[in-house]
């Protein structure tokens, strides 16, 4: 896990450094800068050109809880992260708290009733018009009905969970035990929690994995479209500055996050799979 | 639902026919300014009327489709092919190279996209030309998104390394480069087929999302994206026709949805 997220540190770093463009920087347009001022911003880009060499230092700093300095920003790299990190979580937990509430609250009843076929209809082509649209233009159409980031992602998300949680349900409504369970006068409630749930419960741990990464990635243009104080608005923020160090511990912690969600999950699943149902 | 997917396959033969030969169908230049009818409202001459600059918004859609439309399948190629070579020799080496391979498609993987384009895409010179800007946005897209489809055509080719009639192939003696050609590759050729669609919609809304955060193809070439940046200032709500480019883009990334819900990529 350490291997991957330092890999994609340096080849965000790499990318970076070998994009075409990486050493002009804007500021040098600024007619009142002089030639002394310009030949110092020269002489700090030269020096930052090498990538191993200041990946290497930025690893040996690392170690010293010092995650570098952000030019476009004029402040520390660690306390930025720090300041922006609590928006991002909040806003993260609205959206799959309500994404998969109302994800997986819609596609209960498309399982359970199988002759609900106008509510199906509806619910399916309510979703598949919502995945047609990018987040970016969710979050214009939200923000002018002054809906919070949160809620954007909450409308990100949700059709995505509800079209995955469609099909997954609606094969485990379809087993022949829950058929025969039915037929013995078992409640509804007891038939989901039971032997729906968790019958479909390492797919839908795996979903809570993808759904972790697809939040991460709308995050960037919900958060500059709506103009959030968070991390998603702050790497927009890092790309358009040329903001190397930050863009490199941007792009790890993006990785550790999304890594980790990968691994809760493939664990909860293993814990699942060996416990008895 | 027959009727639907039949519907869809022809909207997407029409809007396809338009990408292809837009000088057909436009009135217009896409870069063409009419500077006395600025913000203009629709009128007979200029259907979805004009933008700030003067621009006939009609035939910058229909422009703007080809970018959107052609350059995605392009890049879906390109993923495509990568992820065919890569998947394939990883599946059939194994081994230093099947880790090596896999670890990268993990890397890959673990990296939202749009994250990845932003970095590479802000770094593009300030003058970009806008051919040069589309040709790398699109190229980017190709080269990111080889890692998942990589990832299937190795599980396939692993599988059907295995499998009973490579072994009956083999002990005939069947040399390697025959057996990848008339054995392995039309087993594969499915997979690839149902990853190359399933890419499409995905790079059109990719490149959509770069664009409306202004880091998409280069002014003055229209696309999906920089067209629907028009609706940043919320002016849509008085002006519905600008939601023009929002309801192609929808009808046709929902058309791609239904005509891949019903199709067998099975092998």
């Amino acid at each position: 896990m350490a291997g991957l997220v330092l890999a994609a540190g340096l080849a965000s770093a790499v990318l970076v450094r070998y994009s075409p463009g990486a050493l002009v920087d804007q500021r040098e347009l600024n007619q009142r800068l002089g030639e002394d001022s310009l030949a110092a911003m020269r002489a700090q880009k030269a020096r930052n050109s090498n990538v191993g060499a200041n990946f290497l230092a930025y690893l040996r700093n690392l170690v010293h809880g010092d995650l570098g300095y952000s030019e476009s920003n004029n402040a520390p790299i660690a306390s930025l992260i720090a300041d922006r990190a609590p928006a991002t979580l909040r806003e993260l937990g609205v959206g799959l708290s309500g994404g998969w509430l109302i994800g997986l609250g819609l596609a209960i009843p498309v399982g359970r009733f199988r002759r609900a076929w106008m509510y199906d209809a509806a619910s399916s082509a309510t979703a598949g018009l919502l995945l047609s649209l990018p987040a970016a233009l969710l979050a214009y159409l939200c923000l002018m009905e002054g809906a919070a980031s949160g809620t954007v992602l909450v409308i990100v998300l949700a059709p995505r969970i509800f079209r995955f949680a469609r099909n997954l349900l609606v094969q485990a409504y379809g087993a022949h035990h829950v058929e025969m369970a039915r037929a013995r006068g078992v409640r509804e409630w007891r038939i989901l929690s039971a032997h729906i749930l968790p019958e479909a419960a390492p797919q839908l741990l795996a979903l809570f994995a993808a759904s972790a990464s697809m939040a991460i990635g709308a995050a960037i243009p919900v958060e500059a479209i709506c103009d959030a104080p968070g991390l998603g608005r702050l790497a927009w923020q890092a790309a358009t500055a040329r903001d190397l160090p930050l863009l490199v511990n941007l792009t790890m912690l993006v990785t550790l996050a999304t890594i980790a969600a990968v691994i809760l999950s493939e664990s909860m699943t293993r814990k699942d799979a060996g416990s008895p149902v | 639902m027959k009727t639907a997917r039949a519907a869809a396959i022809a909207l997407l033969a029409v809007i396809a026919l338009i990408a292809l030969a837009p000088e057909w169908w436009a009135t217009n230049r896409y870069e063409t300014q009419f500077r006395a009818t600025p913000d203009a409202p629709p009128s007979a001459r200029f259907p979805l009327g004009t933008d700030a600059l003067g621009r006939d918004r009609l035939s910058r859609l229909i422009y703007g489709t080809r970018v959107s439309f052609l350059l995605a399948p392009a890049a879906a190629l390109l993923s495509c092919i990568a992820a065919a070579a890569l998947g394939g020799l990883a599946g059939l080496a194994g081994g230093f190279l099947d880790r090596t391979i896999v670890a990268a498609a993990d890397l890959f993987l673990s990296l939202p996209w749009l994250f990845l384009l932003l970095i590479v895409r802000a770094c593009l010179p300030l003058n970009v030309s806008p051919a040069a800007s589309v040709t790398i946005t699109f190229l980017l897209l190709g080269m990111l998104g080889w890692a998942a489809p990589a990832r299937v055509v190795r599980a396939a080719v692993r599988k059907l390394k295995s499998s009973d009639f490579v072994f009956m192939a083999r002990a005939r003696g069947c040399r390697p480069w025959r057996l990848l050609w008339r054995q392995l590759v039309p087993n594969v050729a499915p997979i690839l087929l149902a990853q190359f669609w399933v890419s499409i919609p995905i790079y059109i809304l990719t490149e959509t999302t770069l664009g409306m955060l202004g880091l998409g193809v280069a002014e003055p070439l229209p696309s999906w994206g920089g067209l629907l940046r028009e609706l940043e200032g919320g002016y849509f709500i008085a002006q519905p026709y600008l939601l023009a480019p929002a309801i192609l883009l929808a009808l046709v990334v929902g058309s791609f949805q239904l005509v891949l819900a019903r199709e067998d990529f099975s092998i």
